[in-house]
């Protein structure tokens, strides 16, 4: 770690007094706007690498912070001090009015939306010549700071500077609990919004700050470029950038680095024909080079390496037969894409990597885990808080669950005492799950009422419910996969937190508490259910076993006052259902009452207070186990009745 | 009042391309959840291709089912390319980044090939204008909105009636049963592509006499018509109509009366005002999320 900051020390360092020693303007306004994208490349990763979705609006978003530079300066004469702070709100806004439409809905719907915002934007400031002066464009002067008129030199420091700040920042965030929501909803956004979690309003909030980071580069482009017309902010700009985020790397700063780079040197080399032609053979050869030590040394087969190889060969072969490069532009940037997409995924920093672990095969795995086990071991669980004096938590009045013809809940009605594991079992497809998703606000009733500590939950969200006290486990496990299980449980923890943006930004005091109060509440979560000793091991990793009881521990993490298990034993060996039980029952002596859905009839019939049982979608008997287990009714529906 | 109902006339024939090329959408979605963010370049080629032709001397009828033909072609190279390897690592992330880079990967071999000038497109029938109720109206407009439907209802008979078009209905119902019936469903993704790309090349023959060829009048094109899949639905067969005709109105009347630059905006923030009301459509299904 410490060689990491080293280097983005020093390489920050050289950045800073290479314009001294080299007075090219040309190669120092380049590295300038290699900066200003890397700004904008650090928000749209948020969006793309941390939430997972595609934007096609951010060239518009650009376009805006440029256009908010540009009239500001031109017709207001306003400072740069003022116009900096003014472009990214202004940005913002705009990122807010896209995401509230645009991320109701999902993949390649927000795609299009993003695309049809962006083609808006550039029309707008096509046409809107009162304001933005159209096709002409606006001419800027460089910034005029407190009096002082800025050189070239001066405002590559700013830029430099300003980058470095974003930098900061956009680490922070990406650490913090938001950075894990944004994780979290793009692994499982079920599962997010039962945490509490909202994903609709994480994926605003990623949005919106996404937008700022782009508004702040579009404004510092427009001084750097000193002239700004709506042509720049163009779907290919847009192209470009997803471009580059994929190239570079998904979710590092030093991807988001090389991708600028790429798409700011690229049409460069690619203005000189022969200049191309040379790269393209050096691409080829090292491609080659590559390919046949990977198939030398069995990591990959000849089928896997033949599409690369033929597709720099033709590169090759394409660089010699055209005469001018530059028409060959789009061309060549939408093979990159492809390439990109199906062969280097994790992009250049990515790739590295994995390169490097393959090759040195170094495990530094348990860093964390020393500092971790210091900490302190109060008692994990909350006790359930006890808001009123009514003995009932629950209570179902005739609740109907009708998809299309089929009734998946007919006009049941349940009652559930506080403090009690209720048991709820029932055949295949007897709408036992269903009944969990009413409960926590997945599925909405057709009709009927769910009172939870007297209050009706019927139309709410699934994060609301959550915060007001339901937590449950999925039948099919639903965690956060490329998290590890300390963070799984962190991102229900969200609701612990006070901090605003603000703070986490400037890494105040709160925060610094909140996150190691957090931590440590996460950590003995996960000593309670056993998986201290995994806490850094990625969900997707964890045998299954483990990983229901990750489910629970997270579950518990949002201090519910009732817990809904759905099949927390199916698949778990004699041994672990043992340790389950033990672990639902220190549930319980905490105040938490349970709804506990088992086929396992040992478990449900050990510790179940009462039981019901549906059966096509209906209640055909409740009571204590015994009374359950004889009843004439539940034999028929698991085994069938006599045929006479 | 003329003018008015002229502009109308107008409306409905753009519409009713949009309409075909919302009717491609629909048929990959179908089968593969899956959408040609290139739709608009493909009806761009089929525009071309069909020039080319024209300026050949190749009539006007034989060179439908030429287009035709390239434009399964066509289809089938993005599928290939763009969407299989997508589909095999399950990659939403994938199709849409590759479906966009063949899209402009298409645009930019175009802009090679014809250069990037606007061309007049001879049609088959006069440029004189008829009258229909005091108001003007192109022969072309007429032939447009008449093969729009024609387009739209060979592909749906097909579908219902031949034993490949079941093969795609199965497969768009259910992919994995359907491969388990021992239907081949990457052959019908395949299809539905070509199928996809046959549509927008036939739209580019039928609306390109009306406005002008060009290497670049794919992009917004393929937008829009995005914009009618969705206020339409992306299920509904009727929906895209009603949609098509809907934003074609409004985008001939707003370039008229307000400012021919901001022809695009109206349909562009009905999509985004449809979304979010309705996101699955004025006339879509809402679909329920399984757990």
């Amino acid at each position: 770690m410490k060689s990491k900051y080293l280097f983005i020390t020093i390489g920050i360092i050289l950045l800073s007094i290479f314009p001294i020693f080299i007075h090219n303007e040309y190669y120092v306004h380049m590295v300038e706007r290699i900066l200003i994208y890397s700004i904008l490349l650090f928000g749209l990763d948020i969006v793309v690498g941390y939430t997972g979705q595609v934007s096609l609006g951010h060239a518009g978003l650009f376009g805006i912070g440029a256009y908010v530079a540009g009239i500001l300066y031109f017709k207001l004469g306003a400072p740069f001090i003022v116009i900096v702070p003014l472009a990214i709100i202004i940005a913002c806004i705009f990122g807010l009015i896209l995401a509230l439409p645009a991320l109701k809905v999902l993949g390649p719907y927000m795609a299009m939306v993003t695309l049809a915002f962006g083609t808006i934007i550039q029309i707008l400031i096509n046409e809107m010549t009162f304001l933005t002066e159209g096709p002409l464009g606006i001419k800027l002067l460089k910034p005029v700071i407190f009096g002082f008129q800025t050189q070239t030199i001066h405002y590559f420091w700013i830029v430099l500077s300003l980058s470095i700040l974003s930098l900061i920042v956009v680490n922070r965030i990406l650490k913090s609990r938001l950075g894990r929501a944004f994780e979290a909803l793009r692994d499982s956004p079920v599962a997010c919004d039962c945490m509490g979690v909202s994903v609709y309003k994480y994926k605003v909030y990623a949005f919106v700050i996404s937008a700022g980071f782009a508004g702040l580069s579009g404004c510092l482009y427009a001084f750097s470029e000193q002239y700004i017309s709506p042509n720049t902010y163009s779907f290919e700009l847009t192209v470009l950038f997803l471009l580059a985020i994929i190239m570079g790397g998904r979710k590092t700063r030093l991807g988001a680095f090389i991708g600028a780079a790429i798409i700011i040197i690229l049409p460069q080399l690619l203005s000189d024909v022969y200049l191309f032609r040379n790269v393209a053979t050096v691409l080829a050869a090292i491609i080659i080079v590559g390919a046949v030590i990977l198939v030398s040394k069995k990591l990959s087969t000849f089928k896997k390496v033949f599409v690369p190889i033929a597709s720099v060969i033709s590169l090759v072969v394409f660089s010699y037969i055209i005469k001018s490069i530059g028409d060959w532009r789009l061309t060549i940037f939408g093979c990159m894409i492809l390439l990109v997409v199906y062969y280097l995924q994790d992009g250049i920093v990515g790739f590295s990597r994995n390169f490097y672990i393959s090759i040195f095969s170094s495990k530094n795995k348990s860093r964390d885990d020393v500092e971790l086990s210091k900490l302190s071991n109060e008692d994990a669980i909350l006790y359930a808080k006890n808001s009123s004096t009514s003995k009932i938590l629950l209570n179902l009045k005739s609740v109907l669950m009708q998809f299309g013809g089929l009734k998946a809940l007919n006009d049941v009605d349940l009652i559930v005492k506080k403090g009690t594991i209720h048991g709820l079992i029932g055949p295949n497809g007897s709408g036992k799950s269903t009944l969990i998703n009413v409960l926590t606000g997945i599925y909405v009733p057709t009709s009927g009422n769910v009172e939870f500590s007297d209050k009706s939950i019927v139309g709410q969200t699934s994060a609301k419910i959550a915060l007001s006290g339901i937590a449950r486990t999925f039948q099919n496990v639903q965690l956060f996969s490329e998290m590890t299980a300390i963070e799984n449980i962190m991102v229900a923890l969200n609701h612990t937190y006070k901090s605003n943006l603000l703070e986490i930004a400037l890494n105040l005091p709160r925060f610094k508490k909140e996150e190691v109060n957090a931590k440590q509440r996460a950590y003995s979560l996960l000593k309670f259910v056993g998986l201290n000793e995994l806490a850094n091991e990625e969900a997707r990793n964890l045998p299954y076993g483990k990983q229901r009881l990750l489910e629970i521990a997270r579950a518990l993490a949002l201090d519910p006052n009732l817990l809904l298990l759905d099949e927390p034993a199916a698949g778990l060996t004699a041994p672990d259902i043992k340790e389950l039980l033990k672990i639902i029952s220190r549930i319980k002596e905490h105040g938490i009452t349970i709804i506990l859905i088992e086929h396992h009839m040992e478990v449900v019939m050990a510790i179940s207070d009462t039981i019901s049982v549906l059966d096509f979608g209906q209640k055909i008997a409740e009571g204590k186990p015994k009374e359950v287990q004889a009843n004439k009714k539940v034999i028929e529906a698991y085994l069938g009745a006599e045929t006479a | 009042m003329d003018i008015f109902i002229q502009l109308i006339y107008s409306g409905i024939a753009l519409g009713m391309i949009y309409g075909v090329i919302a009717f491609g959408y629909q048929l990959t979605f179908a089968t593969s959840s899956t959408l040609n963010f290139g739709q608009g370049e493909a009806l761009m080629l089929g525009a071309m291709v069909g020039l080319t032709l024209s300026n050949l001397g190749v009539n006007y009828w034989l060179i439908i089912p030429i287009v035709c033909i390239f434009g399964l072609v066509q289809g089938s190279v993005v599928e290939y390319f763009g969407v299989r390897p997508a589909i095999k690592i399950k990659s939403e992330f994938g199709w849409i980044m590759s479906t966009i880079a063949l899209g402009v990967i298409f645009r930019n071999l175009a802009e090679n090939i014809w250069g990037r000038g606007t061309y007049r497109f001879q049609g088959p029938v006069a440029d004189e204008p008829l009258k229909i109720f005091g108001a003007n109206i192109l022969p072309m407009e007429i032939l447009v909105v008449i093969g729009a439907v024609a387009m739209m209802l060979m592909v749906e008979i097909f579908n219902r009636k031949s034993i490949y078009g079941k093969a795609v209905i199965a497969t768009a119902n259910d992919r994995d049963a359907s491969g388990l019936m021992g239907i081949n469903t990457s052959l019908v993704i395949t299809f539905s592509y070509a199928l996809s790309s046959l549509t927008a090349c036939f739209a580019g023959v039928l609306i390109a006499p009306l406005t002008l060829a060009g290497a670049s009048a794919g992009g917004s094109l393929g937008l829009k018509a995005f914009a009618v899949a969705i206020v339409g639905g992306l299920s509904s067969g009727f929906g895209i109509i009603v949609g098509g005709i809907i934003l074609g109105i409004s985008e001939t009347l707003t370039g008229f009366y307000i400012s021919t630059g901001y022809k695009d905006v109206p349909s562009l923030i009905i999509l985004l005002i449809v979304l979010s009301i309705k996101p699955s459509g004025l006339f879509g299904k809402t679909t329920i999320k399984k757990v």
